[in-house]
């Protein structure tokens, strides 16, 4: 197998955590001379050379408690003998670690331990991998002179509700290393050490089931705990992994670094990379445990053919699938024209896979009609950043807001969307730094254990760009701009248009205030906080983009950075957060319809010739469409064919009965997927795709950063995605012959300057690479703007706020918003098919309980939720997270019709929907709706087709 | 497509790049998006319901500068034909 395969061991553990230092101070260990940074441990000084010096509730991801008294040491000239975890380096001490005292201390230390430990190690999960069994080994333990009848844990009740892992007590050490996880990695404050002295236990909040507690499931005290206390289940049944990979999380845009720790071709667990340059060792509930999707029993493995969809699917070879796919393709382009087919890459997919498709679609298919996701999601980031600061992109790496003393977060909900980036942030403001959220509900950033924002702006939806404004207006009326920078760094003629616009009396806050529900003076605080902060940085989501104003909003917010000169820099910037793992990624590789990759326009006949000289055709000059002008267009009965790798439109795109139609409209759609998805419902062709455990390629990140994804086991169904885009590619007459996804990114090195030095070798070498990566900056860019902006000099933009078309009124009084869950992920067809519906089985209507009792609705009942563009039913949940005339409500499963709801307003520059204002009516109701039972009934039907395809083929087989 | 959507989005886009001061660049700015985001085929049928009128259909009206800019398309398709 390839070197990416390594034998399975422990990931080495350091003690206490890295410091940094001007100084360096040397000391001697047990002899040897040791030179470490001012502030290190002696425990962290003596690993460093070499020596490990015993030691159970120290870990290098936590900071030292000193509770175990295994790491004593003997300091020359000190009394005692001082735990090496919790005692600083000085120069020229002199550190014994082994003695006959200090063993004989140790031992007893540990034979006191053990005197309350079950001796089951044999039939132990953790058995071959327990630092308590190693340190008895470590410290020689021979016998238990107290024996075993004495106080004890061991009729302690074994807690299995969370699906993922067991908490055992009987194993328990009380060494507080879960508890301090919980607490410092985390961030959930859900574990705590209950009762004193021997009573001491570990409890999930107030003494209850870890599944009905505040814990978030994140994996971060199983990962700490040095016992078999809280193990992971799926090693509970399968034993120890005997090799490991390193890959990269396909759930959201944080892109975590993780060690998928095998047992041959299958997962024994994921755990966190602690090199892992995005998440430094920590996960979520994600990326940690929901992986058995990829080994579900719904995984299509066998390609499926129809004519029509009101047929029953029928299994055939790949060579059927492509030639059939192909045949009509080519028909369609010669009877409607080469216009009339496109295609959608996957911002789940890899890099290589999506710059695959968009140059199947320009090269083979001799259009420019390709378009992602991002589509839906941040395509106002990529027009507002452009325009703005002159790259498509997020200024910072996530580690820089460990160096921001103001926090600004509009539009976004990381604890939730972006749980590992959300640790990190908690991580600082415990620190001290201040915090501002802008958002209409009060998410867990407004006020959760140890956090409470300084400012929430709980905005009505609809009105960020008049806050943005208004915010700009105090900075500027004020004199808090800061003018050296504007001056250096910025265009000057555009920033005194955009200065005279921002003073108009209309972008004041107390013009503000009324539209917008901000009181004027929180308005102010917060702009005065943020200008006057030596570092501030903004954090935006969702809630920013998916507006009729999303890019608007996008170059408010770079103008509010770029006047108060928080650019350029760490801790700072503007960071977009991006939804799934490649949605950047899929951005850079050229999906939209009107960009090359590197975001080069079509229409610059120089981009065109670099790109038709490498691939040998000619390149539409004119964009093509994108995903709402496609339905449109099929509708309209000018585009016939489509070819769609992992998305899943007709769940997740606004406004569906007009998105159902566009699809039925097609003569030739074909679904590229794991799963028989809904949009695969309305498909003639069903391709089987790759789970990331199944193919080797690369993901980018919200930071920019290139990870690699490595292949763990064989594709179930044959092929990796980008093989498929391949065979048909040459089936279309379009010949591609790569081996390997290494020599796609070598493609993509060569044809995009940003990416000129990334390579698989620099990869492995690096461990990941943050674009641009090129002669001036080999080892990549964390931090852009630097020294000048991308296009030169920034660009102020004037932003007016010119309100959306969805307005409430008396049909429609309330307006709603969407979003995400911790638990589930986007659509959720990966996380629907895991143990993480445990929490959050179905989609529920959050209403405040104002409007919930106008209109008798109780937690639990069914409410009808109707809006101009339909109706659907969901369950109510009263609640003040939502403020009076707002409800919200989640999109993870199908059957909800959260986007039934929603409507085909969209971004005046992008077209992204505006999925954050609907304005809708709600009221009590008895059944589902027309369109659920319509829903119910497509779907059995559609169930039905797949269940004959697959029993024909076992006839077949038979 | 549905003529009524490509005028609103036309009017979208003029609303967002008018500063209500200088309506001259807010025409320039929606000409140039249209040409960068549109599709021929979309700026050809704006063009036509343009020249054309609704043909008794109910439609959207064109705002002020996105008619602006919708007829400065039609001139600029006119010249490339002739």
């Amino acid at each position: 197998m390839s070197a990416a395969f390594q034998p399975y061991r422990r990931a080495r553990d350091f003690g206490t955590p890295k410091r940094e230092s001007q100084r360096q101070v040397t000391l001697t260990i047990d002899g040897v001379t040791v030179t470490v940074p001012e502030g290190t441990t002696v425990l962290r000084a003596a690993a460093e050379a070499g020596i490990n010096i015993p030691k159970l509730c120290a870990t290098d991801s936590l900071e030292p408690f000193g509770s175990c008294r295994l790491c004593l040491v003997e300091i020359q000239g000190a009394k005692g003998l001082p735990a090496s975890c919790t005692t600083e380096v000085r120069e020229g001490m002199v550190v014994t670690t082994q003695s006959k005292r200090l063993a004989d201390v140790r031992r007893n230390v540990m034979e006191l331990y053990i005197s309350d430990h079950p001796l089951d190690c044999l039939t132990c999960p953790t058995n071959g991998d327990c630092e308590l069994q190693d340190m008895a080994g470590a410290v020689g333990l021979r016998e238990v002179r107290y024996g075993y009848d004495g106080a004890n844990h061991f009729g302690a009740k074994k807690d299995e509700s969370n699906p993922y892992f067991t908490f055992d007590p009987t194993k328990c050490i009380v060494c507080s290393r879960c508890v301090r996880a919980c607490e410092e990695i985390q961030g959930t404050f859900a574990l705590t050490i209950d009762g004193r002295g021997f009573a001491s236990k570990v409890a999930a909040s107030q003494n209850q089931p870890f599944l009905d507690s505040e814990c978030v499931s994140c994996g971060a005290c199983v990962q700490a705990c040095p016992t078999a206390t809280l193990t992971e289940k799926s090693l509970i049944e399968l034993g120890q992994p005997e090799h490991y990979v390193v890959t990269t999380c396909a759930y959201c845009g944080v892109g975590c670094s993780f060690r998928a720790e095998m047992k041959g071709e299958q997962v024994v667990k994921m755990v966190p990379n602690k090199d892992g340059h995005a998440n430094h060792g920590h996960s979520c509930v994600k990326g940690r445990f929901a992986f058995g999707y990829a080994t579900h029993k719904d995984r299509i493995t066998k390609p499926m053919i129809r004519n029509s969809i009101h047929e029953p699917w029928k299994e055939v070879s790949w060579e059927e699938a492509i030639s059939f796919t192909a045949k009509k393709f080519k028909e369609i382009q010669a009877k409607y024209g080469r216009h009339a087919i496109g295609g959608i890459t996957s911002s789940r997919c890899t890099n290589e896979e999506t710059y695959l498709v968009q140059k199947l679609v320009r090269a083979a298919f001799g259009n420019n009609n390709v378009d992602t996701c991002a589509r839906v999601c941040h395509s106002p980031t990529g027009y507002g950043l452009k325009t703005t600061l002159g790259e498509s992109a997020g200024t910072q790496a996530f580690d820089s807001v460990m160096k921001a003393d103001v926090i600004m977060v509009i539009g976004a909900n990381p604890p939730d969307a972006h749980p590992v980036f959300a640790s990190q942030l908690k991580r600082r403001v415990r620190q001290g730094a201040k915090l501002i959220v802008v958002d209409p509900r009060a998410t867990d950033l407004v006020r959760s254990p140890h956090i409470e924002a300084d400012y929430h702006l709980a905005l009505r939806p609809g009105t960020n760009v008049a806050v943005l404004n208004a915010m700009a207006h105090v900075i500027i009326s004020e004199g808090l701009e800061d003018k050296e920078f504007i001056a250096a760094r910025c265009e000057r003629d555009a920033y005194e248009d955009w200065r005279a616009f921002i003073l108009e009396e209309r972008n004041s806050p107390e013009a503000v205030e009324k539209e917008s529900g901000v009181p004027a003076e929180t308005i102010r605080g917060a702009a005065r906080l943020y200008a006057s902060a030596p570092n501030a940085a903004i954090y935006y989501g969702l809630g920013v983009s998916e507006h009729s104003q999303g890019s608007t909003a996008v170059m408010a917010i770079a103008n509010l950075a770029m006047c108060t000169g928080n650019l350029g820099r760490e801790g700072v910037g503007v960071n977009p957060l991006r939804g799934q793992n490649n949605v950047q990624g899929s951005c850079d590789m050229g999906s939209f319809p009107h960009e090359l990759p590197g975001y080069r326009h079509v229409s610059d006949p120089n981009v065109r010739k670099l790109f038709e000289q490498d691939w040998n055709v000619t390149i539409d000059p004119e964009p093509g469409l994108r995903i709402p002008n496609m339905f449109d267009a099929a509708i309209a009965g000018t585009f016939k064919g489509l070819y769609v790798q992992g998305e899943d439109v007709a769940q997740s795109d606004p406004d569906l009965n007009h998105v159902a139609k566009a699809l039925s409209s097609l003569e030739c759609m074909v679904v590229q997927d794991l799963f028989l998805n809904e949009t695969a419902k309305f498909a003639h062709v069903f391709l089987p795709g790759s789970s990331f455990l199944e193919k080797n390629g690369t993901f980018t990140n919200a930071e920019r950063r290139i990870s690699r994804v490595r292949k763990v086991m064989k594709p179930l169904a044959g092929y990796e995605d980008w093989e498929v885009t391949q065979l048909l590619a040459n089936a279309m007459g379009y010949p591609m012959s790569y081996s390997h996804p290494r020599e796609i990114m070598e493609e993509i090195a060569r044809l995009t300057p940003t990416f000129a030095g990334v390579s698989y070798e620099k990869l492995d070498e690096l461990g990941s690479i943050q674009w641009p990566c090129n002669e001036k900056a080999p080892q990549g860019t964390p931090t852009m703007h630097v020294e000048e902006f991308v296009r030169g000099k920034g660009l102020f933009r004037v932003t007016p706020y010119v309100p959306t078309d969805e307005r409430t009124n008396s049909k429609y009084p309330l307006l709603l918003t969407t979003g995400r869950i911790l638990s589930q992920y986007n659509v959720g067809a990966q996380t629907r098919r895991t143990a993480n519906v445990a929490w959050h089985s179905e989609d529920v209507l959050e209403i405040h309980p104002h409007d919930a009792e106008q209109r008798g609705i109780q937690t639990g009942d069914w409410v009808g939720l109707k809006s101009r563009a339909g109706e659907t039913v969901l369950r109510a949940l009263v609640t003040e997270r939502v403020m009076p005339g707002v409800v919200y409500t989640t999109f993870h499963h199908p059957e909800s019709g959260a986007n039934v709801v929603t409507t085909d307003n969209s971004d005046w520059a992008t077209n992204c929907p505006e999925y954050k204002v609907t304005a809708v009516q709600a009221y009590k109701v008895e059944k589902l709706s027309d369109w659920q039972q319509r829903f119910q009934s497509f779907t059995e039907q559609q169930l039905e087709f797949l269940r004959k395809a697959r029993a024909g083929s076992e006839e077949a087989v038979g | 497509m549905d003529v009524n959507k490509l005028v609103r989005m036309a009017n979208q886009i003029a609303a967002n790049l008018d500063d209500g001061k200088n309506p001259q660049r807010a025409i320039d700015g929606t000409v140039d998006h249209l040409k960068r985001f549109w599709t021929p085929a979309m700026r050809r049928q704006i063009v036509e319901h343009y020249r054309q009128g609704s043909n008794g259909e109910e439609v959207i009206e064109l705002s002020f500068i996105a008619a602006q800019a919708v007829a400065r398309l039609a001139e600029e398709q006119q010249q490339a034909t002739a």
